[in-house]
């Protein structure tokens, strides 16, 4: 029982770890442009947070760990209107303790769809909406795997980006998912990115994560599945690099210093940004 | 769980606030300049943003008037449209009535026009204090056709110019100028003979940080000393000063007045034979020196006003520019330019200066004027475009009016072509559109 809601935990913030923010954000691609970017993930924890946000001390030797790769291609169709998709491979080792161990993989939840630009401000700050559908690409026994919800869905997200003063630039994304499933879940979230090129091919950055997760389902329940009522605040710092005009790298490290029924984690992401 | 609910909400509150600042802020970044001394002021504004309306589309603005005084004002509220030559198209008045720094704003409706662009002037009467604000509206202008005084011979004289051209050897220069350079950039001055053998000079700004560029190769306003460029990262800046203008004035140096009626009377000798040619030399140069880091399969021609028409020109006579953006062309239409320039109260450039020569040599009939000027006329060049164009206008240019910018515009023979109007402008073009073209030269060469 402890092992899946441990990975039914990690499985949640995971996916919601996954979107290249950093890269693509609400900036529009540019008509007839493409951009790929191929990322790595890190995610573990070993404690909990508990339905009142109280940390649960994990089972001793037990530790969720996932490793994921995704890619994430983004279209400029028009000015304005561009084709976004990402596919994420998951890898998830879930140490129970006593030498046993739990391992899955598998092609996570596949997000398509269109971004269109609604107005920009002068060239500088740009909002955007993005409509999505999210697809499971693996099979569910009974409706259920370990490798996400199992249900489609689909999302709707206000985005608003743009330059600051200076070498400064910054994204908001504010999304509302629905899964397709009587209990949902539906989930809000909200992210502010604030970014500052140190040099000319530097930049560092911090994005600050809220994520809420709301079900009629709200009782514990043994069912990894069944757990959908969940919240978390991540901060993260990142580091990027310009090595040429087309291609990039950020680096990052977060932790969740606050959360409801989610895991005490942290982690990183190595993120390639190739513009084509 | 509450506190996450409360940081969510406070959070979708920063941001739709954030965007309603920005929002409001550029809005009033966008709002012409108000005179504070003004007794009534007036704000028109059009109901397409860029004041381009659609034939059979009722052209409307909102009127925003202020009396900037603490007495009550009464008065006349007036509009009159009239065409590019002058004539009354339609005007209406209203009576105003206004309380001390009150303000009211009235919808103005304007009969449905045709094709074209229109003068539409708002004015205030009132016993004690008179003003009028001038806008311009255009119908359609995509759709506004000219008549092109192609002389028969045109293609043949400028074959036989680049032919004149290749005969001079370049003897190109380049010299590094250190104390000029940055860590990011390195600039050159480069110096080449051109038409006439005539020593003309640029500036040369390439980047650092890459081994190949596009180019963004400018040409010179009206007698303007173009400097190096550096405020681009991603293409080599390649600034040409034609004859005359800037550090190209070892041969020819000769002041606004009467530049542009250097040897007018005869158009094999007329000065903007060489200038056109320095233009080509110019992109001689480029090709030649493609071990500079030059991508020469990426070449932007890019001016404004004398700039816009050089770069028009250079593109038609010179397959290797791929890509052209100009701003408030010269020159263009140059027929019509005369017809519409003598409907002002007081000549501007450049037909101040031709008909005031025109007045001071009897002999110089405005036949002969053409017979010239009709193998420089940037129209002309138009349907020898065939690749992308971004051009960039202002409404209130009375150097270059609207109507002769968009008849040029109509002739380009590319099909991938668009405009820009900048209604509050006069003989440039705003922040907006350079922010504008930026994307769209990113856009034609894919690049990131």
């Amino acid at each position: 029982m402890k092992r899946t809601i441990v990975t039914a935990l990690c499985l949640l913030i995971f996916i919601a770890l996954i979107f290249p923010v950093k890269t693509f954000a609400g900036f529009p691609i540019g008509k007839y442009r493409d951009i790929v970017v191929p990322s790595f993930s890190y995610y573990t924890q070993t404690d909990r947070y508990d339905i009142n946000g109280n940390i649960v001390k994990g089972q001793p030797g037990a530790r969720f760990s996932s490793y994921s790769t995704s890619l994430f291609f983004g279209y400029g169709i028009t000015r304005r209107l561009d084709f976004i998709v990402n596919v994420p491979f998951v890898y998830q080792v879930n140490n129970l303790g006593k030498g046993n161990t739990v391992t899955s993989q598998g092609l996570g939840d596949l997000v398509a769809g269109l971004s269109y630009n609604l107005v920009n401000f002068n060239y500088k700050q740009y909002l955007s909406v993005q409509a999505s559908g999210v697809i499971p690409l693996y099979s569910s026994n009974n409706g259920t795997s370990s490798l996400g919800l199992g249900d489609y869905g689909s999302e709707i997200k206000l985005m608003y980006c743009g330059s600051l003063l200076g070498k400064g630039y910054f994204n908001t994304e504010l999304a509302y998912r629905r899964y397709f499933d009587l209990q949902g879940p539906n989930q809000f979230s909200y992210l502010l990115t604030m970014g500052y090129a140190v040099s000319k091919h530097n930049q560092i950055s911090v994005d600050l994560y809220l994520f809420r997760s709301f079900s009629e389902d709200k009782a514990f329940n043994s069912n990894i599945y069944a757990e959908r009522d969940y919240a978390f605040f991540k901060p993260q710092l990142n580091f990027g690099h310009q090595f040429t005009r087309r291609f990039s790298t950020f680096i990052g490290g977060y932790y969740v210093p606050y959360g409801i029924n989610t895991g005490v984690g942290y982690g990183g992401s190595l993120i390639a940004v190739i513009k084509l | 769980m509450k506190k996450v609910n409360c940081l969510l909400f406070f959070s979708v509150m920063i941001c739709l606030a954030s965007v309603l600042k920005v929002s409001a802020a550029i809005q009033q970044q966008g709002k012409p300049p108000t005179e504070e001394t003004a007794d009534i002021i007036l704000n028109p504004a059009p109901q397409r943003k860029n004041a381009i309306f659609k034939n059979n589309e009722t052209v409307s603005y909102k009127l925003q008037i202020h009396n900037n005084t603490k007495d009550h004002q009464n008065g006349r509220i007036s509009y009159l449209v009239t065409t590019d030559e002058g004539e009354k198209v339609a005007a209406d008045t209203v009576h105003l009535a206004l309380h001390g720094k009150a303000s009211k704003e009235i919808d103005i409706k304007v009969p449905s026009t045709p094709t074209g662009f229109y003068r539409i002037n708002f004015m205030v009467n009132t016993a004690n204090y008179d003003d009028t604000v001038r806008r311009v509206f255009g119908v359609s202008p995509e759709n506004i056709n000219s008549t092109l005084h192609r002389p028969a011979d045109f293609d043949a004289f400028w074959k036989q110019s680049k032919i004149d051209l290749e005969k001079v050897k370049p003897q190109y220069k380049v010299l590094e100028r250190p104390e000029l350079s940055t860590k990011d950039k390195k600039v050159y001055t480069v110096e080449m003979r051109s038409y006439g053998n005539i020593l003309i000079r640029g500036w040369l700004v390439i980047p650092r940080d890459g081994k190949k560029f596009p180019v963004h190769y400018r040409m010179p306003g009206y007698v303007v000393s173009l400097k190096p460029n550096m405020g681009s990262d991603d293409f080599i800046s390649f600034d040409l000063n034609v004859r005359g203008n800037g550090n190209s004035k070892d041969v020819i140096d000769i002041g606004t007045d009467n530049y542009c009626l250097v040897n007018i009377e005869d158009k094999n000798k007329y000065i903007y034979r060489g200038v056109y040619m320095d233009c080509i030399r110019g992109l001689d140069f480029l090709y030649s020196h493609a071990n500079l880091g030059i991508d020469t399969s990426k070449i932007i021609a890019e001016g404004g006003s004398q700039g816009g028409a050089l770069a028009l020109i250079t593109t038609a006579l010179d397959s290797r520019v791929k890509v052209l953006t100009m701003q408030v062309p010269l020159y263009a239409d140059i027929h019509d330019d005369m017809k519409v320039s003598a409907s002002y109260e007081k000549q501007v450039f450049p037909f101040n200066i031709f008909r005031l020569y025109n007045a001071q040599h009897p002999g110089f009939t405005w036949d002969k004027f053409f017979q010239t000027f009709d193998y420089y006329d940037p129209q002309n060049f138009a349907p020898m475009i065939k690749c992308p164009v971004l051009m960039g206008i202002g409404l209130l240019d009375r150097y270059c009016p609207p109507r002769c910018s968009m008849a040029l515009f109509n002739h380009i023979g590319s099909t991938d072509k668009e405009f820009v109007c900048v209604p509050n402008t006069a003989h440039e073009v705003n922040l907006n559109y350079f922010m504008f073209q930026n994307l769209w030269l990113r856009e034609k060469f894919r690049i990131p």
